[in-house]
């Protein structure tokens, strides 16, 4: 299974705490690295979907490109 | 046209910053139907100025449930 990076500009636990919350609804394996800024989501998903999910949370998201 | 504007405070969960805030208020704020959006960090709500035709308090709450934060209706209040 592929690992996807992305950078989503979160600054505090409420905002890590966005991101787990939408995640968790997608159903997929991922770690967040809060004070990098960074989210590693391991999945089959197409990255626009991850992507999509992830801007969900209204903030900014790139991808950064697979680990 | 006719359309009215309602106003309904929303409880939500799971804000810390400012910037869930901001995200809060600018993510909803730009949804269409939606008037102003006023977000409390101190009183952990959102009061939502919305068109009622386009919107009810169950899709806004939805809408934050969307972002990732707690939303509830229990302490909803509407002013007509």
């Amino acid at each position: 299974m592929a690992t996807h990076q992305f950078f989503v500009d979160m600054t505090c636990e409420g905002c890590s705490g966005a991101v787990t919350r939408v995640l968790k609804k997608l159903d997929v394996k991922f770690d967040i690295d809060l004070p990098n800024k960074k989210v590693f989501i391991e999945s089959d998903k197409d990255t626009d979907v991850l992507l999509e999910t992830l801007k969900k949370t209204g903030k900014a998201v790139t991808y950064i490109g697979p680990k | 046209m006719a359309w009215s504007a309602d106003r309904v405070t929303l409880g939500v969960e799971g804000m810390i910053c400012g910037s869930c805030v901001q995200s809060i208020e600018g993510r909803i704020g730009a949804l269409p139907g939606v008037f102003h959006i006023k977000v409390s960090l101190e009183q952990r709500n959102a009061t939502v100025t919305y068109d009622h035709t386009r919107h009810s308090p169950e899709s806004l709450a939805e809408a934050i449930e969307d972002m990732g934060f707690e939303c509830s209706l229990t302490n909803a209040t509407s002013a007509p």
